[in-house]
């Protein structure tokens, strides 16, 4: 009973606001589906946002997780709910890498959206134990010396941190033993403790540890220096030309939303994003505030899907 | 020390940051009673509100729901053997009987005390020794952990009441329920029927099936009405001399406990509970007593939970590293609020760190205060018939699986779940061993073979590492204890009976 009800619930609500156009555009709360559990990057960027464009439609932008599969549940919840405009997605690095990495989805990454435009996108940085490696040279130099015998300890099999990793590996020629642990944190922690020699996440993870000189951050994975960090070589400048991984976070919705809609949305997301309390809370998370066109977001999706896709076939890694 | 943390108290102290204190430990307390709704659901929905407060007070509300709701989580446990959290299962075994026999408001005496003590204990460690605490941790890898999780394994046999085989044969289906979902070396997918399961099932469905629901179905099948003769005068509250007594150690051994396996990143209140129980029967002289509301099985888990839950703060303030799914939302928290908790921490931000210390203090003396005169109230729970409560409390049950990830397998898992219980204490199986399995299983394996991984598939590691290797001794010496004790003692009575010149059928 309680499940027939519950199954009910969306269907009503679909049926009370289909018909309206954009001018009515929201006439009630908004779904905001995030695909990780609370409190992750995800929730927390979705939250940042949620609030002032709540503000700004009037309506509440309510966020709801729906975790599972590496974000594949709430992608499929999303694709196949009514394109109406009251069910929209955070996306994450992630939709690009699972689209390479399962054999199938229920759902086409790229067809079955509407994308509406990226929030934050920030890169990697290559981090060891404070005095470990003089440089990123030094690193590289040492693990082809020895291959197979240095370890990064990365946040999970078919993390966007695990494929960046095993993308080093294919573009230097340098043999690293993968070693996967539950989450960024989990890695981080493997790393103070002496269990492996390198960790590659973001820069929530490694900022702390650096400013309290326990570990030192070698390069980063973006092709050019990142703001925050002029310092940090990147690695395409020092040990592998073009090197070049940023992920990002974003927002979709299901295929088929009038575009007088989406263009509501993404002119509330922009609105949100301008005010530079919410950007430095983004920034914050060592993301730069990277408002962006439906077009442009879908064209970076497109483009990772294809690189990770040669990623997960060059390492060798199962698809699941 | 003692200059920080009144420094702490100061901050704590300050009205509005007290009236954040008071609401968290209120609200965890509340949290924890309901079955299936956890301090992760309460802290998620709750986040968005540290928007509008100061990082400190935004963390004293967070915490206060998680060590208030290891109080509240006992309630439910001893009047219904419903598991509010997933640490207060072990509370079931000893404090349920308890209730049946009338005792249900001595019971929440018992487990308020020892929870506050526990705490007292786990706030102790934090302020006197956070940092050497968050370096012992960093010197588990992944050998120590295999062992610690093998020890614990071990000692699952030993904490059901009836015998090891059985109790193993439990563990292992509850391991076997642990694999499904994704293989965390690989990323493939074991058993996973549906998308919904590809995380694995989850604990708290697993546990208020197999507790709470099938404890349902058991009662409601009875014909004859229950009745329990409630009893709420002061001398039957009060424990005796005698109990009180057998309490001390216990309450000791299972703060120690607690403190210890909260303060390791991974494991959690949870593990900490069901270790301390394990230890009570091992060193009992009077085993048999154990799930006949046996008094040390009760105070020294709630102690080890409650101590676990204070502790578990060490490696989220003093390395910004969180231990669990509630420590991330806490960091989650203090991002949100601009600042990126680090080891740093300590020096920045000084009233914040020793603020949220000091408000663990303060925050436990509220939670002794309000659960005390609350102790009469919980108990009249038990006058109302069972056949008016049930179906709310499955509505509750269902409800709260759901609001845990968003899931109707989740929920339709747990009535699978209740009905397996209520079919395994039919042929008397327990219950709990088969949670332990459940959340150990898939840890050994994870560790396992990362330490394969990380040491080439050496296996000597285990014995090379000293922790790793005291771990392994321990683990050897309790298996042969375990085996050899009942023939041991069989011999023992054949002796005795022969020496009597009894006869020889035994």
């Amino acid at each position: 009973m309680l499940k027939k009800l519950m199954l009910a619930l969306p269907v009503v609500a679909m049926m009370s606001g289909a018909a309206l156009g954009a001018d009515d555009y929201p006439d009630r709360s908004i779904r905001f589906i995030i695909g990780f559990g609370a409190g992750g990057n995800a929730d927390t960027v979705a939250r940042i946002v949620a609030e002032p464009m709540t503000q700004d439609l009037g309506q509440p932008v309510v966020v709801e997780s729906k975790p599972g599969a590496g974000g594949n549940v709430a992608s499929d919840f999303v694709s196949k709910s009514d394109p109406d405009g009251y069910t929209i997605q955070l996306m994450v690095g992630g939709h690009a890498v699972s689209a390479a990495l399962y054999k199938s989805q229920p759902f086409d990454p790229l067809a079955d959206f509407t994308f509406i435009s990226t929030i934050g996108r920030f890169p990697f940085f290559v981090a060891t134990r404070a005095g470990a490696f003089e440089s990123i040279e030094d690193l590289i130099a040492k693990a082809k010396a020895a291959p197979g015998t240095l370890k990064i300890g990365h946040s999970g099999v078919g993390s966007t941190q695990h494929l960046t990793g095993e993308l080093m590996d294919l573009k230097t020629g340098a043999d690293f033993i993968h070693v996967p642990y539950k989450g960024g944190a989990a890695a981080a922690t493997a790393l103070l403790g002496g269990e492996v020699d390198v960790v590659i996440d973001t820069g929530t993870v490694m900022t702390p540890q650096e400013a309290a000189g326990s570990f030192d951050i070698l390069a980063v994975t973006s092709a050019v220096r990142w703001p925050d960090k002029p310092d940090v070589p990147t690695l395409s400048e020092t040990v592998s030309p073009d090197f070049d991984i940023v992920s990002w976070t974003g927002v979709g919705m299901p295929a088929g939303v009038p575009a007088e809609v989406a263009d509501k949305l993404r002119a509330s997301l922009h609105a949100a994003m301008a005010d530079p309390d919410v950007a430095a809370r983004i920034a914050k998370l060592g993301a730069k505030p990277s408002p962006s066109s439906g077009e442009e977001m879908r064209a970076m999706v497109e483009r990772q899907i294809g690189l990770w896709k040669t990623v997960v076939d060059a390492a060798g890694i199962q698809k699941r | 020390m003692a200059e920080q943390f009144l420094l702490g108290l100061s901050v704590v102290l300050q009205p509005h940051v007290l009236m954040y204190a008071f609401f968290g430990v209120l609200l965890g307390q509340v949290i924890g009673l309901l079955p299936g709704v956890g301090a992760i659901t309460a802290i998620s929905l709750l986040l968005p509100v540290t928007f509008y407060l100061d990082p400190t007070s935004s963390v004293i509300l967070l915490a206060g729901i998680y060590y208030g709701s290891q109080y509240g989580g006992a309630i439910a446990s001893i009047l219904l053997n419903l598991p509010g959290t997933p640490s207060s299962v072990v509370t079931c075994l000893e404090g349920y009987p308890l209730a049946q026999s009338g005792r249900a408001g001595f019971a929440l005496l018992v487990t308020a005390v020892s929870s506050f003590i526990g705490s007292m204990f786990g706030v102790l460690i934090v302020v006197l020794a956070a940092i050497p605490m968050a370096a012992l941790a960093l010197k588990f890898g992944a050998p120590e952990y295999t062992m610690l999780v093998a020890l614990g394994l071990v000692a699952a046999s030993l904490i059901s009441s009836g015998s090891p085989i059985r109790a193993f044969s439990m563990a292992l289906v509850g391991i076997a329920l642990g694999m499904v979902g994704s293989d965390a070396n690989t990323g493939q997918y074991r058993f996973v029927a549906t998308d919904a399961l590809a995380d694995g099932i989850s604990l708290v469905s697993l546990a208020m099936g197999l507790f709470g629901v099938s404890e349902i179905i058991r009662n409601a099948s009875n014909v004859e009405t229950r009745k329990i003769d409630v009893k709420l005068s002061y001398k039957d509250l009060l424990p005796t001399r005698a109990e009180l007594r057998s309490m001390v150690a216990p309450v000791g051994r299972g703060a120690s406990i607690g403190a210890f396996f909260g303060a390791l990143p991974g494991t959690g209140a949870a593990i900490a509970a069901f270790m301390a129980y394990a230890l009570e029967r091992r060193i009992s002289r009077t085993p048999k007593e154990f799930g006949k509301g046996h008094l040390p099985g009760l105070c020294a888990p709630e102690s080890a939970n409650n101590a676990a839950a204070q502790t578990s703060f060490i490696p989220t303030l003093t390395l910004g590293i969180p231990g669990d799914a509630v420590m991330a939302l806490i960091i989650g928290a203090l991002i949100l609020n601009g600042i990126i908790p680090g080891p740093r921490l300590i020096v920045d931000e000084p009233q914040l760190f020793w603020g949220v210390i000091a408000s663990f203090f303060v925050g436990n003396i509220i939670l002794l205060i309000i659960n005390i005169p609350l102790i009469g109230l919980w108990v009249r729970l038990l006058s109302i018939p069972y056949h008016r409560l049930y179906p709310a409390i499955v509505l509750l049950i269902c409800v709260g699986v759901y609001a845990h990830r968003s899931s109707v397998t989740d929920v339709v898992l747990t009535l699978v779940f209740g009905l397996l219980g209520y079919v395994m204490k039919w042929f008397r199986f327990e219950p709990a061993p088969v949670l332990l399995g459940f959340v150990l299983g898939p840890m050994f394996e994870e560790n396992f073979r990362r330490t394969m991984l990380l040491y080439s598939g050496d296996f000597t590691v285990f014995l090379t590492r000293p922790i790793s290797a005291t771990l392994v001794f321990c683990g050897v010496a309790l298996l042969a204890f375990t085996l050899i004790s009942p023939i041991v003692s069989r011999r023992k009575t054949l002796k005795s009976l022969k020496g009597h010149g009894g006869p020889f059928s035994v």
